[in-house]
C-alpha cells in the first residue's frame, strides 16, 4: 500500500485539476454566452425601435 | 450562423467523448494492466501521467510560440487569442508535470524538490508563463499587452530545448529520456505493456487538450465579440 498513496495522490491530483479547470472554464463560456446574448438582444430591439 | 454554432459545438463534443474514453481506458491500462517496474515497483506508474503532461505542456507552448509569432508579423486578432488560451493550458499542464514529478520524487528520490537543472528549468518554465498570464490581466492597454506577451511568449518557449537538453549537458540527477532519446527506438528500451499504456496516456493528454484548448479559444473569440459590441455601443 505504501507506494500506491503516491500512486493515487499523484492521479488524484491531477485529474481533479483537470475537473475544476474544466468546471470553471464551461463557467466562464456560460457567463460570457449570456452576456453576448443580452447585448445582441438589446442591439436587436435598439435597431427595431429605429426603423 | 446558428447552424455553423451547433456543427462546432458537435465537433467539441466528440472530441470531448473520444478524450473521455482515451482518458478511461488510459487510466485502466496504466494503473491495472501495465506491470510494475522492476526497480521502481508501482510508484513508475506516475510516468503514464508525468511523460504525457510534460509533452502536452511542450505542445501547448509551441502553439504559444507560433501564435505569438503570427500575431507579431500580422496582428490578426486570432493569433494572439490562440497563443493567450494555449499559455493558459500549458500553465495547468506544467505545474501537473511538477506536482507529479514532486510525488514521484519523495519514495524514488527521497526527496519532494531538488535544485536539479532539469526541475529548476521546468519551474522556470512555469514562472515564464505564469508571468505571461499576469502580463495579460494586469496590463490595460490590450494591444500592448498582446504584444509583451508574445516576445515573452517566443523567449518563454526557447527553455523548452534546454529543459530537454539538461540531462545530456549537466550531470543531473533526472535520468535521461527513455523515449525521445537518439541512440534507441522506444520498443528498444520499455516493456510493450508499458509503452502502450505511455501511448493510450499521452493520446488521451492530446485529445484532451484540444478539447479544452477549443472551449478556451471559443471564450477568447466571444470576449473580444463583447469587447467590440461595447465599443460600438459607446461610439
Amino acid at each position: 500500500m505504501g507506494a500506491w498513496r503516491f500512486v493515487f495522490l499523484a492521479y488524484g491530483i491531477v485529474w481533479c485539476a483537470i475537473l475544476i479547470y474544466w468546471i470553471t472554464l464551461k463557467r466562464r463560456l456560460r457567463r460570457a454566452e449570456t452576456e453576448l446574448a443580452q447585448l445582441r438582444a438589446f442591439e436587436e430591439s435598439q435597431s427595431n425601435a429605429q426603423t | 450562423m446558428a447552424e455553423i454554432s451547433n456543427r462546432r459545438n458537435q465537433r467539441k463534443g466528440y472530441l470531448g467523448a473520444a478524450a473521455l474514453i482515451t482518458v478511461l481506458v488510459g487510466l485502466y491500462w496504466g494503473l491495472l494492466h501495465a506491470p510494475p517496474d522492476a526497480y521502481q515497483g508501482e510508484v513508475q506508474r506516475i510516468m503514464y501521467l508525468h511523460i504525457p503532461s510534460i509533452l502536452t505542456a511542450y505542445l501547448s507552448f509551441f502553439l504559444v510560440f507560433v501564435g505569438s509569432c503570427l500575431y507579431l508579423w500580422k496582428k490578426e486578432k486570432r493569433d494572439d487569442i490562440l497563443a493567450y488560451s494555449a499559455a493558459e493550458i500549458g500553465v495547468l499542464f506544467t505545474a501537473l508535470t511538477i506536482a507529479e514529478g514532486s510525488i514521484w520524487g519523495r519514495p524514488t528520490w527521497g526527496v519532494w524538490w531538488t535544485w536539479d537543472a532539469r526541475l529548476t528549468l521546468t519551474a522556470i518554465l512555469l514562472l515564464i508563463f505564469a508571468g505571461y498570464l499576469m502580463l495579460r490581466s494586469l496590463t490595460e492597454e490590450e494591444n500592448r499587452a498582446a504584444s509583451s506577451a508574445a516576445v515573452l511568449g517566443i523567449i518563454g518557449f526557447l527553455d523548452i530545448p534546454l529543459i530537454h537538453m539538461s540531462v545530456y549537458w549537466w550531470r543531473t540527477l533526472h535520468q535521461p529520456p527513455s523515449i525521445l532519446r537518439p541512440d534507441k527506438a522506444p520498443w528498444e528500451n520499455v516493456h510493450p505493456a508499458m509503452l502502450t499504456a505511455l501511448a493510450i496516456n499521452f493520446v488521451g493528454f492530446v485529445l484532451l487538450y484540444f478539447y479544452l484548448l477549443s472551449l478556451r479559444f471559443r471564450l477568447g473569440e466571444m470576449r473580444e465579440e463583447i469587447k467590440a459590441r461595447w465599443l460600438n455601443r459607446g461610439n
